[in-house]
């Protein structure tokens, strides 16, 4: 307990730190004029009159992330009931999600760009990047159950359905939502990437107008504030997995 | 089929080998064995380890197959018998699901057979193996023996024809298993459902048993069939009768024989 309350003081620390090297850099003009200090991108993102740009912006690429993580979860998930059930599709549909994962997002933006209906390459991107960690982690979680439950349930007389949603499932809840906490970053680089090749708005379309109208401070601004989006969800996906963890374990 | 007829559980001439990596024909673990239960009768098999006890087990459940030879229980292939919620089983592994309540582990045979849960049954039985008051407790939080009391409980639920219980108390320590045995006596008084238990502890076996078959290993073969004469209720004093320590000490011997020559 102790241990852990230390750990984070040294986190709240570490981040107070990082901060404080922020702001010193940019008010002394050490990183150039690209680089400001902090203070200038948390006033510019607690201007009221900018509140309305920033919101709209952060709602369409939040609605395309979570769009894309919650398709991207059942497909996942599903591919990997699937090759549970039917072995021999297991291989290829490794092969197919680890191929799919090798393509940078970047290169297969713009497919998607000509070949989607517009709007739909950001949650297209996202989902796919969740697709991939969740497909693994639901593949191998519903592997984990132990001979021992196995050899139980056979026993018992179980039909294969009955093993799937009272061992099979289960044993895999903890590996799944380890899968889906580290998909969340995932829907959101996605979801900004594919902003960036072409979407109406979203904090990846500000990123792009920033760098290309040389407005730093506005660039950082939805930067830092996709940051703290993915964060602050990371950190929600870890209490969820934390509570899945030791219910199901 | 010889001497099967009427058995509960009929094992007839059972060889089983292992693949062994660069051995032609594997390794001989069990050599025709051939075993009767009768209904209603608890059997323990009585040997050391790796002597194919638990195997002989494990192919009585279906889990795993004989080289050559029959294994029937009820007269049907044990798959069949699988299928229709027959076996009843307890491992030293208790082999209970973390995520479920002492109650829903017991109820776990209804809803795998798709059958509606009988509460009054398993409140019943929560009863008989003392554990009312941790219906809702998780695994995790009850002790080995309780767990065992669980895994008995959950074995007996569905009221099954044929009872496998491998070394079910072989984790626990020597009183917890003395005391144990003491509850699965009376548990098995009241149920007298055909019992096969697989055991290396000599006291274990006599004071469960009606008869005890010791195997000998490598191969695993039948040395002894051995009919145990105590009558039952059997109490705790049984253990200490002069007829008990006798056949105790013939049974040690014969387990490891090559200790003594």
């Amino acid at each position: 307990m102790r241990l852990a309350r230390d750990l984070r003081i040294l986190g709240l620390l570490g981040t107070l730190l990082l901060c404080l090297a922020w702001e010193a850099i940019g008010a002394t003009g050490l990183g150039g004029f690209t680089w400001p200090p902090l203070s200038r991108v948390i006033a510019m993102l607690a201007d009221p009159d900018r509140w309305d740009l920033f919101g709209r912006a952060a709602g369409s690429t939040l609605a395309s992330a979570v769009e894309g993580y919650v398709f991207g979860a059942l497909a996942g998930i599903a591919l990997a009931m699937l090759t549970h059930f039917l072995p021999r599709l297991a291989p290829g549909a490794d092969r197919l999600a680890a191929g799919m994962h090798a393509i940078p997002t970047v290169a297969l933006a713009p497919v998607f760009l000509i070949l989607l209906p517009a709007g739909s390459t950001a949650p297209t991107l996202a989902g796919i990047g969740v697709a991939f960690l969740v497909y693994v982690a639901a593949a191998s979680g519903l592997r984990a159950s132990s001979a021992a439950h196995r050899d139980l349930f056979q026993v018992l007389g179980s039909r294969p359905s009955a093993r799937l949603l009272r061992l099979d499932l289960p044993a895999g809840l903890p590996s799944i939502a380890t899968g889906l906490r580290l998909a969340v970053p995932a829907a959101l680089i996605g979801a900004v990437i594919g902003e960036w090749f072409g979407a109406p708005r979203g904090l990846g379309v500000l990123i792009v107008n920033g760098m290309q109208n040389f407005q730093i401070v506005l660039l950082w601004s939805a930067v830092l504030l996709v940051a703290l989006i993915s964060l602050t969800a990371y950190l929600i996906a870890g209490a969820i997995e934390r509570a899945v963890h030791a219910r199901f374990r | 089929m010889a001497g099967s007829g009427g058995a509960a559980i009929a094992l007839h001439d059972v060889t089983r080998r292992f693949p062994l990596k660069g051995v032609p024909d594997g390794v001989l673990a069990l050599d025709r064995v051939t075993l009767d239960v009768r209904p209603g009768e608890f059997v323990a098999l009585l040997g050391p380890s790796g002597c194919g006890k638990s195997t002989l087990l494990r192919m009585t459940a279906g889990l795993d197959a004989p080289s050559t030879g029959t294994v029937r229980v009820g007269g049907n292939e044990p798959a069949a018998v699988a299928g229709r919620q027959g076996f009843g089983v307890a491992f030293q592994d208790h082999a209970l699901l973390p995520w479920l309540t002492v109650r829903d582990n017991i109820a776990l045979p209804f809803r795998v057979a798709g059958k509606p849960v009988n509460a009054a049954r398993i409140a019943a039985l929560i009863a008989l193996v003392k554990l009312t008051g941790f219906e809702g407790a998780f695994p995790r939080n009850l002790s080995g023996g309780m767990r065992q009391r669980v895994n008995i409980a959950r074995a007996l639920v569905l009221e099954p024809e044929v009872l496998l219980l491998d070394e079910p108390f072989g984790a626990l320590d020597a009183v917890t298993r003395r005391h144990m045995n003491l509850e699965l006596q009376r548990i098995w008084t009241e149920t007298r459902t055909t019992t096969l238990l697989v055991t290396h502890a000599v006291e274990e076996a006599l004071f469960l048993a009606d008869r005890i078959v010791v195997m000998t290993g490598r191969p695993g073969r039948v040395a002894q069939d051995l009919a145990v004469p105590f009558a039952r209720p059997r109490p705790v004093e049984v253990m200490r009768e002069e007829e008990f320590h006798r056949m105790q000490d013939s049974l040690v011997l014969a387990l490891e024989p090559e200790a003594h020559d």
